[in-house]
């Protein structure tokens, strides 16, 4: 028989076979392929002219040399360096600009936008990069036993960057709190100093809601940048170190 | 002169052909695979530029130039081909604070995007801002299925699906958001309705499967990709309790995936899950093959080939 024949019936009967028109397609195999861009590669043209007014001008405000880091800061948990620079920037500040004490300042862990501050020059578009919110840096006035269960909420997130405080992580809550070098007393009012974005229920701390927000309309960002001029007007570059502030506990 | 014997081949063909009718292009179906290629990016926070080149971990990575580029040269040499975004287009650079949105947003339109989803910083200027960087500058819909933005300046600016026809396949792609609450600041939330979103899900793609005939299901999810220890909806939990979608794409835990996840859906079907971290350090890039299956329904399983990672 002939074999073009043969499988034009062939074909025919297997159509007919009960096959309708609404069989949906499905996928059986799948290859991935992640491509790595970078600016070693060739660029569209028509994007980069595109581009070039934008980042003209993002460039001539943002490219200014605001400070030097000498190490390369990092975004760790429990604590680590970036974090650490940005608490002692929002502790210090916050004393400055609202002229009172503070006990105590922190940020959230996914509050920092960077996860690394290399070393070298750091220019103004990394501290936006850093702290890109409009956050405002205000003040609580909070008893003892609320904000342990802010430091709980903390330690259930794995630490946040603490100032003005030492405290472990120990299933998942906040214990051998000392505030100025005295266990946390449920008791005492202690003032914080935090961003609206935390103070509203950011981060599901609803306990800090309630409480009302001493706010002058100062920026944490302005705080770290104000912080930045302070260290060098006393000669000193940008510098943190890890120091056992929040632990986990063994 | 026809020969007798040819005459007869000739009208056998004929008839085929005849009875066959429309379903000659069904037979094509299970004789030569479709291919689809699907790319995508989450997370890129406004990062239009690459990283400078100041000795961090990602200095000279991303860039939406060079992904331009990369996404053309693939468009040359693949026929059908969607690009899709998954949130968090805006926030974390300098463009942002200063243009609130607009390059990005121009940038996706320029780039050829196919639709994105929203992410919860796609918010942090405002829904106005959106809604009107949407409107000026994206030739893209973004898809949400479980926000309800009745009486926001979101209105009518989303839509919950979208179906895209590539040759023989239609692909029912849909956004779903991440919750609002001790995310997204009040203020900008506004009176949005965060909707549970794995029954959303779940609604819309039926539809796309019961009612729309979608070969393909294709969720563009900022949920994030799994909470450890947690019941937090993720992606995770949104592919093991669905039932028709066979494709997540993910953002919002700026996870780098060395290769998409496959989870069984509540039939015992695969879903692919992939996240490509964040700020276009990676554009991601999955190659579908469809082909026609008859009467058993056979468990929807795929074998993933990895190709190592590398530059355009």
């Amino acid at each position: 028989m002939n074999t073009r024949l043969f499988s034009s019936a062939a074909l025919i009967l297997f159509l007919l076979a009960g096959i309708s028109c609404k069989t949906p397609y499905q996928s059986q195999s799948l290859q991935y392929k992640g491509y790595r861009i970078s600016n070693t590669q060739q660029q569209d043209s028509a994007v980069l002219v595109f581009l070039k007014p934008y980042s003209d001008s993002v460039n001539s405000s943002m490219n200014a040399v605001v400070g030097i880091t000498e190490t390369s800061l990092e975004k760790k948990q429990p604590e680590a360096t970036l974090g650490n620079f940005m608490v002692d920037a929002f502790l210090i500040m916050s004393r400055e600009k609202y002229n009172t004490e503070v006990d105590v300042a922190f940020v959230n862990f996914g509050g920092i936008r960077l996860t690394q501050l290399p070393a070298g020059s750091v220019t103004r578009g990394k501290i936006f990069e850093l702290m890109p919110f409009d956050n405002l840096l205000i003040l609580q006035k909070v008893k003892g036993s609320v904000l342990q269960q802010l430091l709980d909420l903390t330690a259930y997130g794995g630490g946040w960057p603490m100032a003005g405080l030492t405290m472990q992580i120990k299933d998942k809550k906040a214990v051998n709190v000392m505030i100025g070098g005295k266990p946390i007393d449920p008791d005492r009012v202690y003032t914080i100093a935090n961003s609206d974005f935390i103070a509203n229920g950011g981060d599901n701390a609803d306990m800090l809601r309630p409480i009302p927000q001493i706010t002058n309309g100062y920026l944490m960002r302005d705080a770290i940048f104000d912080y930045i001029s302070k260290l060098k007007s006393q000669g000193k570059n940008i510098t943190a170190t890890i120091e056992n502030r929040v632990t986990n506990a063994q | 002169m026809l020969s007798r014997k040819k005459f007869i081949r000739q009208a056998a063909l004929s008839a085929g052909a005849l009875m066959a009718g429309p379903s000659i292009m069904e037979a094509a179906g299970y004789l030569t695979p479709l291919k689809l290629t699907i790319l995508h990016t989450n997370d890129t926070h406004s990062r239009l530029e690459p990283f400078p080149m100041d000795g961090g971990r990602n200095q000279g990575l991303g860039g939406v130039a060079g992904r331009a580029r990369l996404i053309n040269q693939i468009r040359k040499e693949e026929e059908h081909v969607l690009l899709f975004d998954a949130g968090d287009i805006f926030q974390g650079t300098p463009y942002f604070n200063i243009y609130k949105g607009e390059p990005e947003i121009k940038a996706m339109t320029s780039l050829g995007y196919d639709a994105c989803t929203i992410g919860n910083h796609d918010f942090d200027a405002g829904m106005e801002n959106l809604a009107m960087q949407l409107t000026s500058h994206a030739n893209f819909p973004m898809l949400v299925c479980n926000y309800d933005f009745a009486g926001t300046p979101m209105e009518y600016k989303t839509q919950p699906y979208k179906i895209f026809k590539k040759g023989q396949l239609k692909i029912g792609v849909f956004g779903a958001g991440i919750e609002g609450k001790g995310l997204i600041p009040d203020n900008l939330f506004g009176a949005t309705k965060y909707l549970d979103p794995v029954q959303k899900a779940n609604e819309v793609a039926y539809e796309l499967k019961k009612f729309k005939y979608c070969d393909m299901i294709i969720c563009l999810s900022h949920l994030g990709n799994q909470y450890k220890g947690s019941d937090k909806v993720s992606d995770e939990v949104l592919a093991k309790q669905s039932e028709h979608i066979d494709l997540i794409i993910g953002g919002h835990t700026h996870t780098f995936l060395d290769a998409p996840v496959i989870y069984k859906n509540k039939k015992g079907n695969d879903v692919v899950v992939n996240q490509v971290g964040f700020a276009g350090i990676i554009l991601g890039r999955l190659d579908f093959e469809f082909s026609k299956f008859s009467g058993q329904k056979l468990a929807k399983s795929h074998t993933i080939s990895v190709s190592q990672k590398s530059g355009g």
